[in-house]
């Protein structure tokens, strides 16, 4: 429907332009904070404009980190971030697609159940089952690794049930035309299930990496070793200095630095990531 | 090359009341083009599929060229099948599309290409092999679809309503090529369709089926003028057979007390009478039975609907013939197809020869 009446025009608009502000906004101010020098923050008023400081802060947390802080340098956490991230995404991928395809493809007893108990782990996420799950982790002797910090995360009800929905929609007569061209499961999985899915596992991998990136609470619960620290408790650990102001320029820094990877992602991953949320042509 | 033969097939899908395909005897000799015909939900796909070895055989036997192929799998029965919805691979090219099932059998690549050019030249599809499906015609598809079949060298073609997706035209240039091509391969073929003018131009061997048994096996010619059981009188034929309740009483065919027919070779009792449009023609002259309810010009004929004692029917004219509200029917009683009211089946085995040259008029 294409409507064409200026009223309208400026009402849709108005929502979008408050809509980019509402989210803008908090960028903008981290941006802008830290290129002033920690005195700036004292007076209560936010600033709205670049400060004199420029780049310093930005050079001192990548050269020495945030040690006051007890945190280690930047580039450490940034670098544990993106091993557990990527574990993360690539693992949920992994099992989630194969989990699918089992369910989609086979006929095995309780294969229903299967399914619905998957479905239903939606209803607990790390946040509820925290301490079960620290228990389990911690008998394992998973703390303070990277596997303690990605596998209980990995587990996933979202992407199964969305590679569900992408296997349902291939019909029917493509497993039997690959059946009768001598593709047996697997190989029918690697030949035509994994390839016309691609555009789903592009879009899927972007939201994964950022939720992954973004874990907050549980990196905070099974890492008490330093060298394991993620980003994401680093700005945390800063902004609650003891004796002291926090020291905002450098935090915002820092801030601004953890923003990146996931804008990376999104913005190569963009093309594929519309098409495998909106394409539905097989 | 290889023969098919089908003893007591059943199918019986899980949680079924009754069997889908109920013991089909068939036998499908080398080379035969036999299309299985019936209205939907008859069984026919199920039959294919079960040639095909998409589908597991309740009980019964299939053997392709004398090997039983229950327990195999559709890659070992040396089959290539059409569907409907062409199924092609979306993510491959044409050419990965036809050469698909060839890599997976360990072909060397020469043999691959080789095959894969000839397939595309008989095709004429040679243009296309970069493309992907998306990018081709319904017909273009479809082509595609046979080249798979072709590429493989089958000794059975299997076709699901290959057709059906296409537009009309389409369709009756495609069902030419479809025939030439199995003509020149002499590949057997078996094709499922639930359009009979397609099964009459196609087969060699025509297998009426309904309800999951087989009503009639045959030529096409034999099917259209020796029907065995009203079904198939109802089914083959366009425009369709009518099909009238009487009696036969002394060898008199009676319509709702009115003796439209003498001299007919059947025993007594209610009967089906069909008669096909051709054989029916009408002259005006202010009496008669039948009365006009419309007509549907076709250009070089005409189709006239009408009733006799409540009975629909229609007859096939020419347009220069003239019509009236009312009309005389005129036929010939040998042309009349007499089956058992109750169970269908064909009571004049041979056309009824004494009336022959006396025109009936009702």
């Amino acid at each position: 429907m294409v409507e064409n009446r200026p009223l309208l025009t400026f009402l849709s608009h108005l929502v979008l332009i408050l809509g980019v502000i509402s989210v803008a906004l908090p960028v903008w101010l981290a941006l802008v904070a830290s290129t002033h020098p920690s005195s700036a923050f004292v007076s209560g008023r936010v600033p709205l404009w670049f400060g004199p400081d420029g780049l310093s802060s930005y050079i001192k947390m990548m050269d020495q980190g945030a040690s006051t802080s007890g945190t280690p340098p930047i580039g450490q956490m940034m670098f544990n971030s993106l091993v557990m991230a990527l574990i993360i995404t690539v693992g949920k991928i992994v099992i989630s697609m194969l989990s699918a395809f089992a369910i989609c493809y086979f006929r095995f007893p309780f294969r229903v159940l299967a399914f619905w108990a998957i479905f239903i782990t939606l209803m607990l996420p790390v946040e509820v089952r925290i301490v079960p799950t620290f228990e389990v982790v911690a008998n394992l002797g998973m703390l303070n690794s990277y596997a303690g910090l990605s596998i209980p995360l990995i587990a996933s009800a979202t992407a199964t049930f969305l590679f569900r929905q992408v296997f349902l929609t291939l019909p029917d007569e493509l497993t039997e035309a690959a059946r009768i061209d001598g593709a047996g499961p697997m190989k029918f999985f690697w030949d035509h299930a994994l390839p016309l899915s691609r555009t789903n596992i592009a879009a899927l991998a972007v939201i994964l990496f950022i939720y992954g990136w973004n874990q907050y609470l549980w990196p905070l619960i099974v890492t008490t070793d330093e060298s394991y620290y993620t980003i994401v408790m680093g700005i945390k650990r800063m902004a609650s200095v003891v004796d002291d102001a926090p020291r905002w320029n450098d935090i915002m820094a820092v801030v601004v630095m953890a923003m990146m990877p996931p804008v990376l992602v999104v913005v190569a991953m963009q093309k594929l990531f519309v098409k495998g949320l909106v394409e539905t042509e097989k | 090359m290889a023969d098919i033969k089908l003893t007591r097939v059943e199918k019986t899908y899980p949680g079924a009341s009754e069997p889908s395909v109920k013991g089909v005897d068939l036998q499908i000799n080398d080379g035969e083009f036999v299309v299985l015909v019936g209205p939907s939900g008859c069984g026919k796909s199920t039959l294919l599929r079960m040639i095909a070895g998409l589908e597991t055989i309740s009980s019964g036997e299939i053997a392709i060229a004398g090997r039983v192929v229950n327990d195999m799998e559709p890659m070992d029965r040396n089959i290539a099948m059409v569907f409907q919805n062409y199924a092609l691979y979306p993510h491959m090219s044409v050419r990965q599309n036809l050469s698909y099932g060839l890599k997976n059998r360990k072909m060397p690549k020469a043999e691959i290409n080789r095959r894969v050019d000839d397939a595309a030249s008989i095709l004429q599809i040679g243009a296309l092999l970069d493309r992907k499906p998306r990018a081709l015609s319904g017909g273009q598809r479809q082509r595609v679809a046979m080249g798979r079949a072709i590429v493989r060298e089958p000794s059975v073609f299997l076709f699901d309503e290959p057709l059906s997706n296409l537009d009309a035209k389409l369709r009756v240039s495609m069902r030419g090529e479809i025939r030439q091509l199995q003509k020149r391969l002499g590949t057997t073929s078996v094709y499922v369709t639930h359009d009979q003018m397609e099964a009459m131009t196609l087969a060699d061997k025509l297998v009426v089926l309904n309800a999951g048994r087989v009503e009639q096996v045959g030529t096409p010619l034999e099917l259209f003028h020796q029907p065995q059981t009203v079904f198939v009188a109802g089914f083959i034929g366009s425009p369709g057979m009518n099909l009238w309740d009487g009696d036969v009483r002394q060898g008199n065919l009676v319509i709702d007390g009115v003796e439209v027919a003498r001299g007919v070779r059947a025993p007594d009792g209610p009967v089906v009478a069909g008669l096909r449009p051709e054989a029916l023609s009408l002259q005006t002259g202010g009496d008669g039975q039948f009365i006009l309810s419309y007509v549907e010009e076709l250009g070089s004929t005409r189709l006239v609907h009408g009733h006799f004692n409540g009975q629909p029917v229609s007859a096939q004219m020419t347009p220069d013939q003239p019509l009236d509200q009312v009309m005389r029917m005129v036929f010939d009683s040998a042309d009349l197809h007499l089956f058992d009211a109750a169970t269908g089946a064909r009571v004049n085995s041979a056309p009824a020869i004494d009336a022959a040259s006396t025109p009936e008029t009702v």
